[in-house]
């Protein structure tokens, strides 16, 4: 069975973008979501002082830190004036809704990446398009040759896609949808660089097959 | 288990079963039709995606007021990283969701691919956390 013709693609596309958001309350971003499954330790930690923080009633935080406080600076650092004492200044530390995140579990972002698996499985097997391959496809196997050189190319690839997105901050999803659809700049510069990059090397592993 | 708990996971297997679906019918787990797009033979996808920006434009100017500020911003990483991105994607078909679809539609070698992206993360947080240090922003900001 054919793919979807490019509006239908577009409608689907832009309805995940655009429902992530109004289901989960951010914004879509795949490679954020491997960085926090790959830092599990991390987070688990994360989840911990932030459950405790929850927890933990005003007083007991103000408390701690005027402990600490007076542990770092001694007694004297107490006598000036706080800011929050002054009537006439605005409270600093209230949080907005912009300011605190709700904070979401690594395992959350493990059940997405897997989740995504069953949906390209079940697309597949519906579309007649499942099909037990030692190859990615033809055109990748005119590429690179042997399976040596396949099993190798998919890991370097890999660990490019990986370490890049990485360090780019982002990857299709979350530079590409989500970023350019909000018309950040550094998301429309990423965008651009990978894209050409991507045409780039596919157009000169073109002609070293031709 | 928490109720909200147990909300939160069912959202995130929702969205992302839906998610992997779309992405697999519109094309994208396939290298062939991934390898027409980027050597300009066929631009269908480059399309689709582009329509889902516009879309998502759109609903996010409508919705503006309820989103979160930009956490994302020019850093040291973001052109060396675009580019490693691009070469990667380019050279495995996958970009970090494809390569879900590409092991759902049953292509065994994408296997090799998911070590990599898996050992890509993890060089990137040893390298960030030892050289690099600064903020790149990354997708889930919390």
């Amino acid at each position: 069975m054919a793919y979807w013709p490019w509006w239908l693609g577009a409608l689907a596309l832009g309805g995940v973008s655009i429902g992530y958001f109004l289901l989960i309350g951010k914004l879509l971003g795949v490679s954020g979501s491997w960085a926090k499954v790959v830092g599990w330790k991390e987070d688990r930690e994360l989840g911990r002082s932030a459950a405790e923080l929850e927890q933990a009633d005003e007083g007991e935080i103000e408390n701690a830190l005027l402990a600490a406080t007076l542990a770092e600076f001694g007694a004297s650092a107490m006598d000036e004036k706080t800011p929050g004492q002054d009537a006439s200044e605005p409270e600093e530390d209230v949080p907005t809704a912009s300011t605190t995140v709700s904070y979401t579990p690594w395992t959350a972002h493990l059940i997405f990446l897997l989740a995504m698996f069953g949906g390209g499985l079940i697309a597949a097997l519906t579309s007649g398009q499942f099909e037990l391959e030692f190859q990615l496809s033809d055109t990748h196997s005119r590429i690179f040759g042997g399976p040596l050189e396949i099993w190798l190319s998919l890991l370097f690839g890999g660990m490019m896609v990986g370490f890049g997105t990485q360090m780019a901050g982002g990857c299709t999803s979350g530079h590409g949808l989500s970023g350019c659809s909000r018309l950040i700049p550094a998301s429309l510069l990423s965008t651009v660089v990978f894209m050409l990059s991507a045409i780039g090397l596919s157009l000169l592993m073109e002609a070293s097959i031709a | 288990m928490k109720q909200s708990r147990l909300k939160m996971y069912l959202s995130y297997g929702l969205i992302g079963g839906l998610m992997g679906y779309v992405v697999a019918r519109i094309g994208f787990g396939d290298y062939d039709e991934l390898h027409q797009m980027f050597v300009l033979d066929d631009l269908r996808m480059l399309y689709a995606f582009a329509g889902a920006v516009a879309l998502s434009m759109l609903a996010f100017i409508l919705l503006a007021r309820r989103i979160p500020k930009p956490e994302k911003f020019f850093q040291p990483g973001t052109v060396p990283g675009s580019m490693l991105f691009g070469f990667g994607w380019a050279v495995c078909g996958a970009c970090p969701s494809m390569v879900f679809v590409q092991l759902g539609a049953g292509k065994i070698p994408a296997v090799m691919t998911m070590v990599g992206i898996l050992l890509g993360v993890y060089l990137h947080k040893k390298a960030h956390a030892r050289y690099f240090r600064w903020d790149t922003g990354t997708c889930v900001s919390d």
